[in-house]
């Protein structure tokens, strides 16, 4: 990581890789990750933080291993994503922003992810997915429930 | 039939490579610039194909180019904007997925154009796998030897970085994308202009994917010819349309741009599904204005667009069908634009939660005669925000005002949704208020 | 100048004004939250819309974003404007709460009286109220985050205009949250300005709580006497006590803003063991008695053992007024020439400048913020006089340089470029760069000194620039250092450059102090004088010796000579306590007008705030007038120096009236510089006590005994000003002593090494008259073969001999817990 901000020209231009980095290691971004961060970018804590709470990609508070972004733009809206959302929630026993109990999902509603072709659709470790009925949410979370994923996490 | 221009390297499953691009002609333009064109010959050349900005605000690209002065300093930037937040469009990465190396082109050649050193290709997270494509392919072409120092033996040197938003539409507002850049709060700064006064206060051009694309196309073939591409005598080249809503076929789909909405939907997009009827389109994304049937004929450019009082935006077409209540839609799209308000300037920051909170009253029956003209004016003081996000968010309440009028009414006299299925507003995660 | 018309009225303004700066001049108060004259603006609260109905610009626009241009017709009373304006209130009070009874700001505030004028009255909004937790920012600033309305002006001048870097704006949209990453003191020492600024109750003077409303307090111009700019403030006064005071716009001077140190340094004023009657022999008399004795006691001794036996100490803190009619006073009875400053060094430092500044030479503070280099030689602005920091910031943000070569760990809120010299090279750098700056090649004397690239590579630098301004400290530098420093200036001048000249001086009035001292060398040092008995009885008024000496034993040793010591002042100090006879005085708050110089020599006038007595608060626990009615105001006692002075003179016993005329006139009469001065109250605003050219022949003080080396296996140790802790009256003041960080001794890392010692630990440093602990901090970026120690007040630092002096190795070692 060091090195990533000794090449960059403007070490602050960094800031959102090194919260991802860090996310990535922690699986959001706690305190102690966000003051490593803000110490390798030369940044004071609360100019980090300033950063941290603008974006909708960084986690400042725990989330499941794969956080479920469940567009609700417009076009997914017409395809009843609010059902979508519901039966997600229901479905793993959480509310909006909660880890279901085996530590595995967070469902967190998400601006429009440009997959409105596929409408309603979602957003699950870097992949989209739609259009999504109850059997297809199913079917994913069993794969990633199952089977091993490489995580994707935004670099 | 009309010949893709684009997509032309589309392929069902996967990217064209880099040697599928160049079988197609890729990187001629590239070589042909840097050995016989100089920077002003090639930004002469997209003046004159009238190549406009497809990222929204439809800006001539060639004049966008030619405000960095003559004796501004180096090093100099370009931000190829591929952030695309904006509801309802997903034509840049449909784009990149198709032919990553006809953006990558298309950059360098922006670059070249305006002397600039470095690109900065700006990505939101939710694209994280096209992200990482990009950087494949940058490798890819670097290998090839199109980027890097002394591209092709010339004098010019130019690198680009791809650089991962953490997602916020605000993002996509040039400045904003600046200072996003820059690693600050991505507030827009209408003070400063880009052009030299940008990145690190130096020289920086903020370009649509799409727009950036077109380029290598126009440069192999002709401004003449990307002009006649075009089905308006004012409108060059071609357009990605992305249809979505109730149509058949939704999806991502290059058409001459002036193609009139009915063509766009009743052809390629297999028309209306079965039960629905059109009620409105947003032709241009979530910052456009609701166009009702009326206008199902009128050509989708930017200026017989303009002509009708409507705007062309990133002619995302988002399909509504009668059976769609617009209160609820448009209180949809004000939750969006609530949430994603940078937060700067009051008009939008307090603004726009204000009419979300009328509108959702509507929804829920309690809407009042008086909201009316409240929403009416508050939406059209949007335009004196800061930047152009509120006005654009303001749009759609102000279509809803002027084509649905008697639907918000129906709504207050029958103190409920008169659609089979109420809006529910959104989960108790960012607005405890209700 | 472009013209423009704004409400049908006409008016020509320098380009690069606001609009909104422009209605402004013709009175008309365009609304405004974001904007602010000191801070620019950035268009964020959209509070200032006007209609722009003719020109280049049209329509709906912010007057605060749109230069001023010609043919301009502007108007604030479109309806459409109006219309627009009513809805950025009305969206402002969606969640501003309803506590206006209840709230600090309520009565100044500039959202109640935007929403009354703009005639909102009822919240139409139908949703819940947007809530936030508070934090604790530390023991000046309160935060009320519920009250907030966005506007920026807080985090725009915390980051951007001050520099610093924990405060500043977090989360997005409506959720916007203003304040620390945690729970915190604000670490600016310029945080105190957010108050002012805030345009509504989130940010309010803690000390201030609950006190008062505007109207409730007795509020006047004043100045700021913590160190020697003189910024500028308004202080307000309630039931006979400060409460609060804020920074007052001054041009020349401090701009709009002051440090916390003058914000909050005031309560020595009403410190509860401030001396309110007179005293003979530790008891409380009449103040007739107190006369009547003193004036006794003075004439006696005089009479035996001569005039010149009875002294005078003045000081450096005492306005013009006290330190002028006290000269007077000695000469109309005959006694030695007062003295003002303890410290002997300080005197010769002080008048080597102020003999050197001459008007083309001075700039302002403000001017400051317009030069495209600064050399800081010998000072630590943040520390020293802390404004002179933000001054420095702003001539970096317009693009400018800033250089600073001092020995000590600078902190600047910016860039520059710190060259850690050590004391005694801090003249031969001037010296080079004299003789660098006329063209002469730097290198040429092929001296090994190691920093001398850099310091060629620095005057090459000034020689390219336009309008330089060299700032010199007179805290740690030698005596013939300012003088370098004005000859620098001249030669910089000489080639061509606008060059400027700026002093600090040790004292609110040190430059008052230094004019009226005598010239050439002066007198025997008054130390000496006590301890060979020349003086035997010893006036001092409104100086503590036992502060500012650093020998403390030989001061000990020296006063216990003494016959008889008077003290006049307001504050509680040991020379006071200590003191035969003690009469109390005002402070510059209390019923009298009051002048000070600033160290660039402008006069400026502290007209009274209240009229003194004893605090309510004091007397009166249960916070309740009193509801005894009296003929006088209770401890309202003590009386300026010139009025005690003068009853002194009257009650000798061969008395004496001190000349009738005026103060001013006697003045000029003695020093030209105070010719244009013909009464204070009608004095050209900022005129300043500086001759146009200074007469050859002035004073300078002999060269410096040659530079004392530093011998191997030494550390020279400076004592020094620090921002909390070591300016006198602010260390008597309740609200800054929670805000004093622990003093610690720096050392360089190299020293360390030596030494074995590292950060955090204790250290024991033998000095002559004792060994003092403290903790150590180790800092790179100080220069080496030096120790650093605040003058503070939890320290023994009057251990050492001298400001500066030199410590064995030997005489540090680590204190094992």
């Amino acid at each position: 990581m060091q090195a990533e901000i000794a090449v960059a020209e403007h070490p602050r231009e960094q800031a959102i890789n090194i919260m991802y980095a860090v996310q990535g290691h922690y699986g959001y971004l706690p305190d102690e990750g966000l003051l490593e961060a803000a110490e390798l970018l030369d940044l004071t804590p609360l100019e980090l933080e300033e950063l941290a709470t603008f974006y909708d990609f960084i986690y400042r508070r725990p989330v499941g291993k794969y956080v479920i972004h469940v567009c609700d733009g417009v076009v997914c809206w017409m395809f009843h994503e609010n059902s979508v959302f519901e039966y997600l929630c229901q479905k793993l026993g959480v509310c909006a922003g909660e880890i279901s109990a085996d530590g595995l999902f967070t469902v967190l509603p998400t601006a429009c992810i440009g997959f409105c072709d596929h409408a309603p659709a979602m957003l699950v470790n870097g992949r989209l997915y739609g259009p999504l009925t109850p059997l297809l949410i199913d079917e994913i979370l069993e794969k990633l429930k199952t089977e091993y994923c490489d995580l994707v996490v935004c670099k | 039939m009309f010949e893709e221009v684009l997509f032309k390297n589309r392929r069902p499953d996967r990217p064209a490579t880099l040697d599928e691009y160049r079988q197609s002609g890729g990187y001629e333009a590239l070589i042909e610039a840097v050995k016989q064109r100089t920077p002003d010959e090639v930004r002469q050349l997209v003046t004159d194909s009238g190549l406009r900005g497809r990222g929204g605000a439809g800006f001539p690209t060639g004049r966008k180019w030619g405000f960095i002065p003559a004796d501004a300093g180096f090093p100099r930037y370009v931000v190829p904007n591929t952030d695309e937040m904006e509801p309802g469009t997903f034509k840049d990465r449909v784009l990149v997925n198709i032919d990553p190396h006809l953006v990558i082109e298309g950059i360098i050649l922006s670059g070249y154009a305006v002397r600039a050193q470095t690109g900065f290709f700006f990505i939101r997270p939710s694209y994280e796998l096209d992200a990482q494509l990009i950087e494949r392919e940058v490798e890819v072409a670097r290998q090839a030897g199109f980027l890097g120092n002394n591209i092709l033996g010339s004098e010019f040197s130019f690198e680009l970085v791809v650089h991962r938003s953490a997602g916020r539409y605000i993002c996509g507002e040039a400045t904003a994308q600046v200072n996003a850049i820059q690693g600050n709060r991505a507030h827009p700064m209408k003070d400063r202009h880009m052009a030299s006064d940008g990145l690190w206060h130096r020289p920086t051009i903020v370009n649509n994917a799409e727009t950036l694309a077109c380029v290598p196309h126009i440069l192999r073939q002709g401004a003449e010819w990307f002009k006649g591409l075009a089905r308006t005598k004012t409108g060059a080249g071609t357009k990605l349309y992305c249809v979505s809503g109730k149509v058949n076929q939704p999806g991502c789909y290059e058409l001459p741009i002036g193609t009139p909405l009915r063509e766009i939907i009743e052809g390629s997009a297999g028309g209306m599904m079965p039960g629905s009827e059109l009620k409105a389109v947003m032709p241009g994304g979530a910052s456009t204005a609701y166009m009702p049937a009326k206008y199902y004929d009128v050509e989708m450019d930017f200026d017989p667009l303009k002509a009708v009082g409507h705007r062309l935006g990133t002619a995302a077409i988002m399909v509504f069908d009668q059976n769609t209540c617009l209160v609820a839609a448009t209180l949809n799209l004000m939750e969006y634009f609530a949430r994603e308000s940078c937060g700067y300037c009051t008009p939008c920051r307090e603004g726009l939660p204000y009419i979300r909170d009328l509108l959702w009253r509507i929804e829920a029956g309690e809407g009042r005669e008086e909201f009316i003209p409240m929403l009416q004016q508050m939406a059209r003081h949007m335009d004196s925000s800061y930047c152009a996000f509120a006005p654009g968010a303001a749009e759609s309440v102000l279509g809803l005002l002027k084509y649905f009028l008697d639907e918000i009414r129906e709504h207050i006299s029958q103190k409920k949704c008169p659609f089979a299925e109420a809006y529910r507003p959104h989960r108790k995660l960012w607005y405890p208020a209700e | 100048m472009p013209k423009l018309i704004i409400d049908q009225r006409s008016i020509e303004v320098p380009a690069g004004t606001k609009v909104i700066a422009a209605a402004e001049k013709l009175g008309i108060m365009i609304p405004r939250f974001c904007y602010h004259p000191g801070l620019g603006s950035f268009g964020a609260c959209r509070m200032c819309a006007v209609k722009f109905l003719e020109g280049p610009v049209k329509g709906i626009e912010m007057s605060c974003m749109e230069d001023a241009r010609d043919g301009m017709v502007v108007s604030t009373t479109d309806p459409e404007a109006m219309e627009f304006r009513q809805y950025v209130i009305e969206w402002l009070m969606m969640h501003h709460p309803l506590d206006c009874p209840v709230c600090d700001e309520g009565g100044h505030c500039l959202l109640q009286d935007e929403t009354v004028s703009g005639g909102h009255g009822r919240r139409r909004y139908l949703g819940h109220k947007r809530t936030y937790h508070d934090q604790y920012l530390g023991v000046f600033v309160q935060h009320e985050m519920n009250r907030c309305i966005h506007c920026w002006r807080c985090r725009n001048f915390y980051q951007g205009f001050a520099g610093y870097r924990d405060y500043g704006a977090m989360q997005i949209g409506n959720r916007m949250y203003f304040g620390r990453y945690e729970d915190g003191p604000l670490e600016s020492p310029f945080a105190g300005n957010i108050i002012d600024l805030c345009p509504t109750g989130v940010l309010t003077d803690k000390p201030c709580r609950f006190v008062g409303r505007r109207w409730d307090f007795e509020r006047a111009p004043s100045l700021c006497l913590h160190c020697s700019l003189g910024c500028n403030t308004t202080g307000s006064a309630r039931y006979r006590q400060m409460w609060r005071q804020e920074g007052r716009f001054n041009e020349m001077v401090n701009g709009y803003f002051i440090c916390d140190r003058g914000r909050y340094g005031f309560a020595y004023e009403s410190h509860p063991e401030r001396p309110r009657r007179a005293r003979v022999a530790g008891l409380e008399v009449a103040w007739a008695e107190a006369i009547q004795t003193a004036a006794e006691k003075l004439s006696q001794i005089a009479a035996t053992a001569g005039p010149a036996a009875v002294a005078c100490l003045g000081s450096a803190r005492s306005s013009l007024e006290t330190q002028a009619t006290l000269q007077r006073f000695c000469r109309a009875l005959g006694w030695s020439e007062p003295r003002y400053f303890s410290v002997p060094s300080q005197e010769r430092q002080v008048k080597a400048a102020i003999a050197r500044l001459e008007a083309p030479l001075a700039v302002s503070l403000r001017e400051i913020e317009t030069a495209d280099f600064v050399l800081v030689v010998g000072a630590d602005p943040v520390n020293e006089a802390p404004m002179l920091a933000l001054a420095l910031r702003q001539a970096w943000l317009k693009g400018g340089a800033v250089a600073v070569l001092d020995p000590r760990p600078v902190f600047l809120p910016f860039e520059f470029e710190h060259l850690p010299l050590a004391p005694g090279d801090l003249e031969a750098a001037l010296e080079a760069l004299t003789a660098g700056a006329g063209g002469t090649d730097l290198l040429a004397g092929g001296s090994p000194w190691p920093l001398l690239p850099k310091i060629a590579a620095l005057g090459r630098r000034l020689t390219q620039t336009q309008r330089p301004v060299i700032v010199c400290g007179t805290g740690i530098v030698r005596e013939s250092t300012p003088g370098l420093a004005a000859d620098l200036v001249l030669r910089l001048r000489e080639a061509g450059l606008n060059a400027g000249l700026f002093y600090l001086l040790p004292g609110a009035n040190a430059f008052g102090a230094g004019l009226l001292s005598p010239a050439g060398e002066g007198l025997t040092p008054l130390m000496e004088d006590l301890e060979t008995g020349a003086v035997k009885a010893l006036m001092v008024v409104e100086n503590d010796p036992f502060w500012d000496y650093p020998d403390r034993g030989r001061l000990v040793r020296a006063l216990d000579k003494l016959e008889l010591l008077v003290a006049l002042d307001y504050l509680p100090s040991p020379t006071v306590q200590r003191a035969d006879i003690v009469f109390p005085t005002l402070t510059l708050f209390e019923r009298n007008h009051s002048s000070f110089v600033n160290q660039e020599g402008r006069l400026q006038l502290a007209p009274p705030v209240h009229l003194g007595g004893m605090p309510m608060a004091q007397i009166s626990p249960e916070k309740h007038p009193p509801r005894t009615f009296l003929s006088h105001i209770p401890g309202g006692e003590p009386r300026t120096p010139g009025e005690i002075l003068a009853e002194l003179a009257a009650a000798m016993p061969a008395p004496v009236t001190l000349p009738g005329d005026d103060l001013w006139d006697w003045l000029s009469r003695k020093n030209p510089v105070f010719a244009n001065i013909v009464s204070l109250f009608e004095s050209p605003p900022g005129a300043r006590l500086i001759p146009e050219a200074v007469p050859a022949g002035t004073f300078s003080p002999a060269a410096a005994p040659a530079a004392a080396e530093r011998p191997p296996d030494y550390l020279e140790l400076l004592l020094v000003d620090l921002i909390f802790g070591t300016e006198e009256l602010a260390s008597y003041s309740k609200h800054i002593q929670p805000a004093e960080e622990p003093p610690r001794l720096r050392m360089h890392p190299a020293d360390a090494a030596k030494l074995r010692l590292s950060s955090g630990d204790r250290v024991a440093l033998r000095l002559l008259g004792g060994t003092l602990e403290v903790d150590l901090q180790v800092a790179e970026n100080m220069a080496p073969g030096v120790l650093v120690l605040p003058r503070h007040r939890q320290l023994n630092w009057r251990l050492a001999p001298d400001y500066r002096v030199m410590v064995a190795y030997g005489d540090i070692v680590k204190v094992e817990a």
